[in-house]
């Protein structure tokens, strides 16, 4: 691997230069800035992907595509198969809160009277502040699910409302968990999926004037399908001992996988860790020298401390298998005819990263921890809640004690705002884990 | 006994009519959201009634499972759950219309389980998918119902029931024109103790008492004594109290677009349907909660057309305290109540009635803005 050097670095940087519009002059700032704070870091491919998702925007605007805005839970193959560009939401949140710029449109949506943390969540509500002052980007087109919270759901309609932009809306379906057949979709399920998938392709031909190519469809599920094997197997991967990969590395997948499911790119970068966790087992290299504890980390990770999961591994010799974002385990599916396509991306959206674990009965979530424990050794289990994530926080309790009892492992539970530190500090974060784990894991 | 005192003995949580219904033998589910078609349970000769918690006063349980950042209604129902008040229910049905109650029906499953506990799920926009997807959700609560209680439920038996049902929604939309005379003859306070005898009372009973109640207070004097006409608008309140504040104050509240107002009854089963495909789509398509992600534009304009039909002068909005979906959604009704300049008040409330002074002080200042214009 070669390093960020100065030549690399200057390439992304002129790269950078221009105007971006005045809607993506905070897009702008935050490509500038997560630049410069990766300036030391090797250049993977994976830093590669992210810093073209960045570029892609300002191109796309340029080249006349029609850009449409998603939330974190959707993968955007079928945007992509339709070349239209996919703007992933929460990288504005998640990308401004390691350099606390989230705080500004925060507080501006507290002035106008939109929400407040525990209520709304931070990883939408900055859309809100930022757009009345100017700085949001603005799509041409919305796309969110109903899923899996009213917070997101509420969030991207207001957003809708005041920014006039036309929205498609897809229904997350619920369903009942039947001990005798927990089954985790039924025929009917995938078929009414299906149905809310050609009714988001005929909007999406309707407002963007553009025709879906099956082709391009075939390919774009096949794509798909290839980076679904490589991240199965990379999950499967990081059950050795040591864990072959740092903290963070699970996160690549999904990142890949929300922004560019479906391309050459995604392909490419899910690849790419899949070989590395392969080389890193061959030759003997683990993600945490020396790893000592080894944690499940069932929820998002708190996006304003950068540095915690090194913190975690380099004073605790601890590592973070995968967080329930990074831990993407969709199926690959047939992808043989146009109809099995249209299934492979119902099941998808059904499987995606939170919608799996969180759209349905707390048995879901509690069999996805259990296995999670079983299978990867894990030593303990730390769910950072956010305080306004309703769905998840008001399930942890009841979870912590099924595992403590099923498994004997222990569970920290904490409150905070992951993209806000202003509500619980990254010190009395740090505080309360290595109380955590040195009192009761060590 | 009058009307009026028949209908309050209906009121608390388990009442006589609760408990006569019980002494013949015959069952009671409590249910969560007014998505769920009480129809279909009353149709298997089983007494819907709503969830509520009244008479909670500390949620420590609540707040250690659902965490203090979920509104207090849940709270307060696992709460009463863990004290056994709800010990006289045969079971619980419960659906995913907002985060905190499907939580909450996770958390009564596996802390406070009931003998028998289902959830629908509903879809969270109208379409013919959808509808088609609910008639099919519908279809396999009915299945279960039957299976579980051992009762068949015939469709002449759910024709019938829906007929009743839309009697009560007949009498209650009469009930609630009358409130759009210059002095209405029944005020908010009375309207809501109505709709909450409404969901305890078996229907039959219900719409004799409504028929009768109908023909006394249209003969009664009007109300001339208040200051303004209100609308008031938000998530669920089935606190009679809270309504008074703001009638003792001179604000006559004169329509409403609540859990339990008009959002319970205002749009009818059509009854030429087949009866699960006309419950699916009445259910989907009535006066809509802010879950329903379409429904925005909807919700508003019907919140326009009352304000003009019942000529309102200011609309109150009450939310429950952490509720997402009615923050987001008052924030885009304030904004359209901006731009046609109608005075609104905005409440943040927990399930309790709590800080009633602050409340008053509020209300007070409104009522005066209301009168000066």
């Amino acid at each position: 691997m070669k390093k960020l050097d100065i030549e690399i670095y200057n390439k992304y940087k002129k790269l950078g230069r221009g105007n971006w519009g005045k809607d993506l002059s905070m897009w702008k700032m935050m490509y500038m800035g997560i630049l410069y704070q990766r300036k030391d870091e090797e250049f993977t491919t994976i830093l590669e992907l992210l810093f073209n998702i960045f570029l892609d925007l300002p191109k796309a605007r340029k080249e006349g595509k029609t850009i449409i805005m998603h939330p974190f839970n959707y993968g955007p193959e079928i945007f992509h198969a339709m070349n239209l560009e996919p703007l992933m939401q929460e990288l504005f949140s998640v990308g401004l809160a390691p350099l606390h710029l989230n705080e500004t449109y925060i507080d501006f949506s507290n002035k106008i009277g939109f929400g407040d943390n525990p209520t709304l969540c931070n990883a939408q509500r900055p859309l809100i502040g930022s757009f009345m002052q100017g700085a949001a980007p603005i799509p041409d087109l919305l796309f969110f699910l109903s899923t899996p919270c009213n917070s997101l759901a509420m969030t991207y309609q207001v957003f809708e409302n005041l920014a006039k932009i036309p929205a498609f809306n897809m229904d997350v379906p619920y369903w009942a968990y039947e001990q005798q057949a927990s089954e985790f979709y039924d025929d009917k399920t995938v078929e009414y999926m299906v149905k809310q998938i050609k009714d988001l392709i005929s909007w999406l031909e309707q407002e963007s004037k553009q025709k879906l190519n099956y082709e391009n469809f075939q390919q774009t599920m096949k794509n798909v399908n290839q980076a679904r094997e490589y991240i199965l197997e990379f999950n499967e991967l990081l059950k050795t001992v040591p864990c072959p990969m740092p903290s963070q590395a699970g996160f690549g997948n999904y990142l890949a996988m929300v922004t560019r499911g479906g391309t050459d790119d995604a392909v490419k970068a899910t690849k790419w860790l899949r070989d590395t966790a392969v080389e890193n087992i061959k030759n003997g290299i683990a993600g945490v020298p020396d790893e000592k504890i080894r944690i499940a980390w069932p929820y998002t990770h708190v996006f304003f401390d950068a540095d915690l999961l090194t913190w975690l591994e380099e004073t605790f010799k601890a590592v973070v298998i995968m967080d329930l974002l990074g831990f993407y385990q969709v199926l690959p599916h047939d992808t043989s005819t146009i109809d099995k396509c249209y299934e492979s991306l119902a099941l998808g959206t059904l499987d995606f990263s939170m919608v799996g674990t969180c759209r349905g009965p707390i048995e879901y979530y509690i069999e996805f921890l259990l296995n999670y424990v079983k299978d990867y050794k894990i030593d303990c289990v730390i769910m950072p809640m956010q305080f306004a994530c309703k769905h998840a926080y008001a399930m942890a309790r009841v979870t912590s004690e099924v595992v403590r009892e099923e498994t004997g492992i222990p569970v920290l539970i904490f409150g905070c705002d992951p993209y806000d530190s202003r509500e619980v500090t990254s010190e009395a974060i740090r505080t309360r884990i290595s109380e955590f784990l040195t009192q009761i894991v060590l | 006994m009058c009307m009026m005192e028949k209908i309050e003995q209906a009121i608390p949580l388990f009442n006589n009519w609760i408990a006569n219904w019980k002494n013949e033998g015959k069952k009671v589910l409590g249910y969560f959201c007014s998505y769920i078609p009480e129809e279909i349970i009353y149709a298997a000769d089983i007494l819907p009634i709503r969830m509520r918690a009244r008479g909670c006063t500390d949620t420590p349980m609540g707040d250690a499972y659902m965490t203090p950042t979920t509104c207090s209604f849940t709270r307060c129902c696992l709460e009463l759950a863990n004290r056994k008040q709800y010990d006289f229910l045969d079971g619980i049905i419960s659906c995913n219309c907002c985060d905190q109650v499907r939580r909450l029906y996770d958390n009564l499953r596996y802390k406070t389980p009931f003998p028998y506990h289902y959830i629908i799920g509903i879809p969270g926009y109208v379409s013919n998918t959808t509808i088609d997807w609910f008639k099919h959700e519908l279809s396999k609560f009915k299945k279960k119902l039957e299976y579980e209680f051992n009762i068949a439920i015939s469709q002449e038996k759910l024709k019938k029931t829906i007929y009743m049902y839309n009697k009560s929604r007949t009498l209650l939309k009469e009930l609630y024109m009358l409130r759009k005379r210059d002095n209405p003859p029944v005020s908010g306070t009375e309207i809501i103790k109505i709709l909450l005898a409404g969901i305890s009372i078996p229907r039959e009973q219900f719409n004799e008492i409504l028929e009768l109640e109908l023909k006394q207070i249209n003969k009664k004097n009007g109300i001339s004594d208040y200051r303004a006409r209100v609308m008031l608008v938000g998530s669920m309140l089935d606190e009679p109290e809270y309504i008074g504040i703001i009638e003792n104050l001179g604000g006559l509240v004169v329509i409403d677009s609540l859990c339990f107002g008009t959002r319970y009854f205002w749009d009818l089963v059509d009854e030429t349907l087949d009866p699960l495909e006309a419950l699916a789509k009445r259910y989907l398509s009535k006066i809509s909660c802010p879950r329903m992600t379409d429904g925005h534009l909807k919700r508003a304009e019907f919140m326009m057309d009352m304000i003009k039909e019942f000529k309102v002068d200011g609309v109150i909005f009450q939310r429950m305290k952490f509720c997402p979906l009615w923050w987001a959604e008052i924030f885009m009704l304030r904004n359209k109540l901006k731009e046609d300049h109608i005075p609104f008040l905005d409440l943040e409330r927990e399930y309790v009635l709590s800080g009633a002074g602050a409340m008053k002080t509020r209300v007070q200042t409104f009522m005066e803005i209301l009168e000066t214009r």
